[in-house]
C-alpha cells in the first residue's frame, strides 16, 4: 500500500502526498497523488492508473473518508494521471473532473459522461476549494499539449505534473529532495525527453519563477522544498529539451 | 448465497473473457467459410439450371432440383448471417465482461488491502461488480443457447441440401446426351454440401 503524509497544514488547509508503494510491479512507473483539502472540500491532483487505485484509496483512507472527494484535478491526459476515473466514479458518481479543455473528449474513454469535466481553458482558471482558491496554471507543452499545474496560494505550494519528475531507484526514494546535485540526476533524461519545447519551458520558468513557491510537487519522484525550488526552476531553464538521447 | 460470496466466486471462476472473445473470432470465421460455400452453390446452381435448360426434356428433374439447390444457398446465408449479427453482439457482451473482470480485480485487491474510511462502499461497489458480472455471464449464456440453436437449424437445412445433392446425381443419370456434364456438376454439388457440413461441425465443436 503507499503511504499518504500530510506535507502542509494550516488550520483546516491541508495538503497529502501520496507516494511509494513497495507493492507496486516493476513494469508500472511509480506516481505521486496528492489531496488538497480545505474543510470539508477536497480536490484529488493526478489521481493515477486504474491498477494502482486500491493502493492511492486505502493510503487516502488512512486521512480522509475517499468519498468525500468532490473534485479530481488532471494535469493531462496521460494513463498513469487519470485512467483511474471510472473507480473513482464508482464511490462519487457526481465528482467533477478539472482537466484542458482539449482533452475533455478523449478522457471519457477512461470513464465519466459529459457532466464529469469541468473543462479549463487555455489561459487557466480559479478553482474554488471551500472557501479557499486555488489556480490552474498553464503549462502546455510541459509535456502534454493541454496541460496544466495546480498552484496553491495559501500553502505556496505548486503541483507540477511531470515537471520536476525524477525516477529514483529504490535507494533514493525519500519524499523530499535532501541533495539537489544527487538528486537531478535523476531527472535530467526524463526532462530532456519528454519536454518537447524550449519555448514552453522558458514562458513557465518565468511563470515559476514569479510565484512564491515553497514546494514544487512533481507527479513521478520527490518534492522540491525551500530554495532547492528556485535552484530546479533554474536547472530545468538551462536544460536543452525536446533531445532524443542525452 | 450473499452478493460478497457470490462475487468471490465470480472471481474464482474459471471463465476467462478473453477466451470468449478468440472463440467468437473463430465462430465468425468459420461463419465466413460458410457463407462463402454457400455463395458458390448459388453460382453453380445458376449454371446447372442453364445447361438443365440445353439438355431440355431430359434434365427436367435436374433443372427443377438445382433451382432448389439455389434457393437452399440463399437459405443458408440466410441462416449465417443470422449466426454473425448474434456473434456481433456477443462481442460487446465478451467486451463488457472483459472490463468488469478487470474493475473486479482491482476493487477485489482493494478489499484485500483493507480501507480505514468506506469499507461499506468498497463492498457495495465489489458486490454491484459481481452482480453485473454474474448478469452478463447469464446473457452471454443466453446467446449460445440461440446460437446453438440456430445452428441445429442450419445442420437441418445443410441435410436437405445434401438429400438434394444426391437427387440431382440420380436425376443427372436420365439426362441422355448431357448425363455426364450433369453428373459432374450434381458431384461438384454433393462435395460442396459436404464441405458445409464440416465447416458446420467445426463450428458446432467451438
Amino acid at each position: 500500500m503507499k503511504t499518504a503524509t500530510t506535507i502542509y497544514s494550516a488550520g483546516d488547509h491541508q495538503w497529502l502526498a501520496v507516494t511509494r508503494d513497495p507493492q507496486r510491479p516493476d513494469y508500472l512507473i511509480d506516481t505521486n497523488e496528492y489531496l488538497v483539502s480545505h474543510g470539508e472540500a477536497a480536490i484529488l491532483c493526478d489521481p493515477g492508473g486504474m491498477e494502482i487505485f486500491p493502493a492511492v484509496f486505502s493510503a487516502i483512507s488512512e486521512h480522509v473518508d475517499p468519498r468525500n472527494i468532490q473534485h479530481i484535478f488532471a494535469s493531462h491526459q496521460d494513463p498513469d494521471i487519470v485512467s483511474s476515473l471510472a473507480l473513482w466514479l464508482e464511490f462519487n458518481p457526481r465528482l467533477k473532473c478539472y482537466l484542458s479543455w482539449l482533452w475533455a473528449s478523449f478522457v471519457p474513454h477512461f470513464g465519466g459522461d459529459r457532466e464529469t469535466f469541468i473543462p479549463i481553458p487555455d489561459a487557466g482558471m480559479k478553482i474554488p476549494l471551500g472557501n479557499a482558491s486555488l489556480e490552474a496554471v498553464p503549462a502546455h507543452f510541459l509535456h502534454s499539449s493541454g496541460n496544466f499545474h495546480l498552484y496553491d496560494a495559501q500553502a505556496r505550494i505548486l503541483f507540477s505534473g511531470d515537471v520536476g519528475a525524477a525516477l529514483l531507484p529504490p535507494d533514493e526514494d525519500d519524499l523530499i529532495v535532501k541533495n539537489f546535485d544527487t538528486h537531478i540526476r535523476h531527472a535530467e533524461a526524463f526532462h530532456r525527453r519528454w519536454m518537447g519545447s524550449d519555448r514552453a519551458k522558458r514562458d513557465w520558468c518565468e511563470r515559476a519563477a514569479a510565484m512564491q513557491i515553497d514546494m514544487l510537487c512533481p507527479q513521478h519522484g520527490a518534492i522540491y522544498q525551500g530554495e532547492d525550488v528556485r535552484r530546479f526552476i533554474e536547472w530545468f531553464h538551462d536544460l536543452e529539451v525536446g533531445q532524443l538521447r542525452v | 448465497m450473499n452478493d460478497l460470496s457470490e462475487g468471490s466466486r465470480v472471481l474464482q471462476s474459471d471463465a476467462h473473457p478473453e477466451n470468449d472473445l478468440q472463440r467468437i473470432v473463430l465462430v465468425n470465421e468459420q461463419i465466413k467459410a460458410v457463407v462463402a460455400t454457400a455463395f458458390s452453390i448459388n453460382l453453380m446452381a445458376l449454371n446447372a439450371i442453364f445447361l438443365a435448360k440445353r439438355a431440355g426434356q431430359a434434365a427436367l428433374g435436374f433443372g427443377v432440383l438445382s433451382n432448389e439447390l439455389r434457393t437452399f444457398s440463399v437459405d443458408l446465408a440466410d441462416v449465417m448471417k443470422a449466426l454473425r449479427d448474434m456473434t456481433s453482439d456477443s462481442v460487446n457482451v465478451v467486451s463488457d465482461q472483459v472490463r468488469l473482470a478487470r474493475t473486479l480485480g482491482i476493487l477485489s485487491r482493494l478489499k484485500a488491502a483493507g480501507v480505514a474510511r468506506g469499507q461499506q462502499a468498497v463492498d457495495a461497489a465489489f458486490a454491484r461488480h459481481a452482480a453485473r458480472v454474474e448478469r452478463d455471464e447469464a446473457a452471454l449464456r443466453e446467446r449460445q443457447r440461440k446460437l446453438r440453436q440456430v445452428l441445429a437449424d442450419a445442420r437441418q437445412r445443410v441435410e436437405l441440401g445434401g438429400v438434394l445433392a444426391r437427387s440431382a446425381k440420380i436425376e443427372a443419370a436420365y439426362g441422355g446426351g448431357f448425363a455426364q456434364p450433369l453428373m459432374q456438376v450434381s458431384s461438384e454439388f454433393d462435395r460442396t454440401i459436404q464441405a458445409i457440413r464440416g465447416s458446420l461441425d467445426a463450428l458446432a465443436a467451438i
